[in-house]
This record gives structure tokens, sequence and C-alpha cells, in this order.
């Protein structure tokens, strides 16, 4: 079995992501004085990384919905302003169909 | 909407959730079962191993029907090096008691929901809870946006990362230390494929638990389960290892895809689904107070979940404690008696087997977790002493006792063995 990017297996679930609300919200400033930016590394589905100005984006499409960020990263974990963790609403999300 | 009340809500259509609702339903006692996924079954994920016994408890015969895949009957454990691996692999004559099947949650789950739904059990989909209302020092409904539904019993069933009972202060906040983290590859191959890989017949599965390189010396392991017409294979990793280790998981499991003992097994598999979940394994160190006034808290969501040292149990124990919220639910409402010190029946029953088991393996984790030979050391000695035995190079014959203490020389001290064997001895 060839290898895969996470882009190309996330791509075989099925997903019904709201695109305006993410259910995860990280402020871009703050996550700069991070040092250790845990959260690109330990997301398995890669939906945090940085762009071409260095800022940290998070795109919530996509996300397999773990948790393992809200433990990584302090400030998600204690819901500091401009932070916010929670499930997706109304059956949005990732729809496992094998589970 | 106005404001609805109901006996029993249970949060969260998993395995205790399911189960909870269902033992209700059946008893004749009206529960609300809530689940944030648009169907039960839609945002669940296990390795993929199940003990019967937990589902003959549940509902005696009628587990027969479920979507089980394969019943477990070879057993294997591989220890793991970068290119090479030794493996242990067992035929479990077809008698043995205490069968286990390899599951895919979002089939059975599914099932299990609408077994509940038939008793007549309440199923709301698609409906994500977002707080225990508290009032006067006891829970008394949910919210869901700016709905509230009112109970006099909440059973929280909302899985490992439990943000309802957090957020109602019930429980501390789990912390990365006692968390693993899993992802999971489900890879498409016909059912014969299958059969003539894992050396099996008609409907029997293997169970393979890996151990060592999987994981590059990181607390954890892999597994490849068989189910009828694919195979699920994951790695599980100490959430705290990874990010001191600054390892990308998602990679892992790739690598682990081509190491020569595995790819033969996967080749020509199509993937179907890319899935990852946290597993609570800290044990009783972790665990919260499960009951308060008006609330208990199952499954994976009170940590539930035994660190054997070679296999993590979850699902059986999300059942039976599914079965014990109900029992103790029922009991309460006869009595018309809500608060804890009724609720305490359900400690008092989980004690006679989750949580006596939870005392059992109590030690096995910190084992696992500090023990690197494990993960490095010991499964290069596995792979040098079989080298060693089979190697023919026409150079001067060694005893196998020889070979194996140069063996052990070249990898490890002895001093260390007997430390890390003795630490074993008393923790597993």
């Amino acid at each position: 079995m060839k290898r895969l990017s996470v882009d190309e297996r996330l791509a075989r679930n099925k997903f019904e992501s709201n695109d305006e609300t993410p259910h995860i919200i990280i402020d871009r400033q703050e996550c700069r004085n991070c040092v250790h930016k845990a959260c690109i590394y330990s997301c398995p589905a890669e939906r945090y990384q940085l762009n071409a100005d260095e800022e940290l984006i998070f795109d919530h499409v996509g996300c397999l919905e773990c948790g393992n960020c809200r433990l990584v990263c302090e400030k998600l974990r204690e819901s500091k302003p401009g932070y916010k963790w929670n499930y997706p609403v109304k059956g949005g999300g990732v729809i496992f169909r094998q589970g | 909407m106005s404001d609805e009340h109901f006996p029993v809500i249970v949060v969260g259509a998993g395995l205790a959730g399911c189960a909870a609702a269902y033992r209700l339903a059946k008893a004749g006692y009206d529960v609300l079962l809530l689940e944030r996924g648009k169907r039960p079954g839609g945002k669940n994920v296990s390795g993929g191993r199940l003990y019967s016994y937990a589902l003959e408890a549940l509902m005696p015969g009628e587990w027969l029907d479920a979507p089980l895949e394969r019943e477990v009957r070879r057993e294997m454990i591989m220890t793991m090096t970068e290119r090479g691996a030794v493996t242990v692999n067992g035929l479990l004559s077809p008698n043995h008691s205490g069968t286990s099947y390899t599951v895919l949650r979002s089939k059975l789950d599914g099932w299990l929901a609408k077994k509940a739904e038939q008793a007549g059990a309440l199923v709301m989909t698609g409906v994500t809870a977002t707080e225990i209302v508290i009032k006067d020092g006891k829970a008394c409904g949910v919210l869901v946006g700016d709905e509230r539904l009112e109970a006099d019993i909440i059973i929280c069933a909302d899985g490992a990362n439990s943000l309802l009972a957090e957020n109602a202060g019930i429980t501390n906040k789990v912390t990365m230390e006692n968390i693993a983290l899993g992802v999971k590859l489900v890879v498409g191959l016909p059912e014969q494929t299958i059969n003539d890989r894992f050396n099996l017949s008609g409907e029997d599965g293997a169970a393979c638990l890996m151990v060592g390189d999987c994981t590059k010396g990181l607390a954890g392991g892999g597994f490849l389960y068989t189910n009828k017409e694919s195979l699920s294979l994951g790695l599980v990793v100490d959430a705290s290892s990874i990010k001191s280790a600054k390892t990308n998981i998602a990679d892992m499991i790739e690598e682990l895809k081509e190491h020569p003992a595995i790819s033969p097994l996967i080749v020509g598999g199509q993937l179907l689904e890319y899935s990852a979940h946290l597993i609570p394994e800290g044990g009783l160190n972790m665990m919260p107070k499960v009951f308060d006034n008006g609330l208990m808290i199952a499954g994976d969501a009170a940590g539930f979940v035994i660190n054997s040292g070679l296999t993590l149990r979850g699902m059986d124990y999300a059942i039976l404690s599914g079965i014990a919220a109900a029992e103790t639910a029922i009991k309460s409402i006869q009595a018309a008696d809500y608060s804890a010190e009724q609720l305490n029946q359900y400690e008092v029953m989980l004690r006679l087997n989750v949580l006596s088991d939870m005392e059992t393996f109590k030690k096995v984790r910190g084992f696992m977790k500090d023990t690197a030979g494990l993960y490095t050391a010991y499964p290069k000695l596995a792979e040098t002493i079989f080298k060693s035995i089979f190697t023919v190079d026409g150079r001067p014959a060694k005893r196998i006792s020889k070979v194996m203490i140069n063996s052990i020389l070249s990898h490890t001290s002895v001093w260390q063995l007997i430390k890390d064997g003795v630490k074993g001895a008393l923790s597993l």
C-alpha cells in the first residue's frame, strides 16, 4: 500500500462540516508567543499549520475530533480568551462509516 | 420549544450510553438518549476488539445478531525492530470460553442504539449537549444550545474527551499524562485474501498486537485486527510522550504500513477510513468521582479503561458500567431518591467488576510507560536471539545458552534485564 499524505487519507473520510463556524477557535496573534506549538505535530489530522507569515492557522474541516489539541495546548485547555474547544453542533464534522 | 422532562437522560450513544438506554428501556422506563453524531456510531472509534461476555451480560443471546466482524481465534504478539519482527502466533481451540470479536463501531453502535430504540428509548441524533444543568447542587438536566432538557438522572457517557462533566466542575480536567492517542487505518481487502494472509478459515479472525519500533521508542503499541472484509491497523501512543518527543503519529502509522512484517499483509488494500481517538489510560489515578446528586458517569468519560500490559480494554467496561448505571437509575427512580447517597449504589456495583479489575492492573501502565527497553532494546534482543539461533555461516557453532547471553549483553545489561523483569513481575 503506498504511502498517503494526511490530506489523501482524510479524503477517504466523510465530513459534513459547516464552513463558517469552526468548533475550535485559536488566536493567531497569541499563538505567536507559544513556545512549543505542540498542536502542529500532535494533531493526527495535521490541522494546525504555519502559514507563509509564520502564523499558526487551524483548519477545522478535516478535524477528526479526537481532542488531543485540547490536551497539549494550555490555552485551549483553560479556554483562555480567544481560545475555545467544542464539538461541532447539529451533527456536523466527521462522520465515521467504519469506526 | 418548551422545557421537557425525562426520568433519565443519557448523553452519548457509545457502548456505555447505548447499554444504559437499552437496559432502562427494556425495563420499561422512559429514557432519552442524546447523540451528537448525525447517527449513532458516527463519532465512535475503537481499535476494535470486544469481549463478548459484556454483550451477553447486556442482552443474553440477543447479541449474537449484532454486526460483529470476526471471532478472534488467532492471537499474535509481534515485537518489532526497524526492519525485522519476532512473532508469537497462537491458534486457540474452538471450545475456549471468553470469546472476543473484532468490531467496527460505526456498525455496532448503530445496531445497539436501534435495539435501545426498539425497546422504547427515545434516541435523538445530531444533538450536542453542551452543559449539565445543576440546580441546588443536583444535576437536573442538560443544555442543548438554548434548549433545556430536564431529567431526574443524567448518565454522562460522552466519551474520553468528556466536556460535560468537566464543564460542570464535577470532574477534573483530564491531563495528557493520563491519555493515549490512537490512530487507525481501516484497509479494505477481500474476505478470502484476509483468510489466506492470516491463515484463517471461515469467519475466524486474527488479532495482532505489536510492540517496539512501530512507536519509534515511545510508550505504546500497535494493533492489527481482521474484520470481515477489512483490516484495522492502528497505533496507540502515550500523548505526553508524543508532545515531548515532537513526533508525528500521522507519519508513524504510514511508516508502519511499510514495515516488512506488515506491508505484505495489507498490500493491494484500499484505505476506507482514517480515524483518531483518545484513550483514557490513567486508570484509578485519573478516575473522577463517578456519581453525584442526580448524575452518573459511565464508560470512557469515567476513565474505565485498563492497560493490562498487552491489551487495552475499555469497550467491555463501558457496557458493564452502562448496565450498572441503568440498574442504579431504576432503583433510584423506584425510591424517588436521586441523591448521591442513593446513587452510591453505582460504585458498589462497579466494585464487583470494573473497579476491581482496575485495582488489579493499577501498576501496569506505570511499568509500561517507564520501561524504555520494551520499545527498543527488548525487540532488538528478541530479533538477535532468533537471528543467532538460525544463522549458520560455517563459523564455529555456539550453544544456544551462549547465544542468548551474548545477545543480552549486546542490547542491554543482565542487571537491567533483571530489574525490568522484577518490576514487570510485580506490576503485570
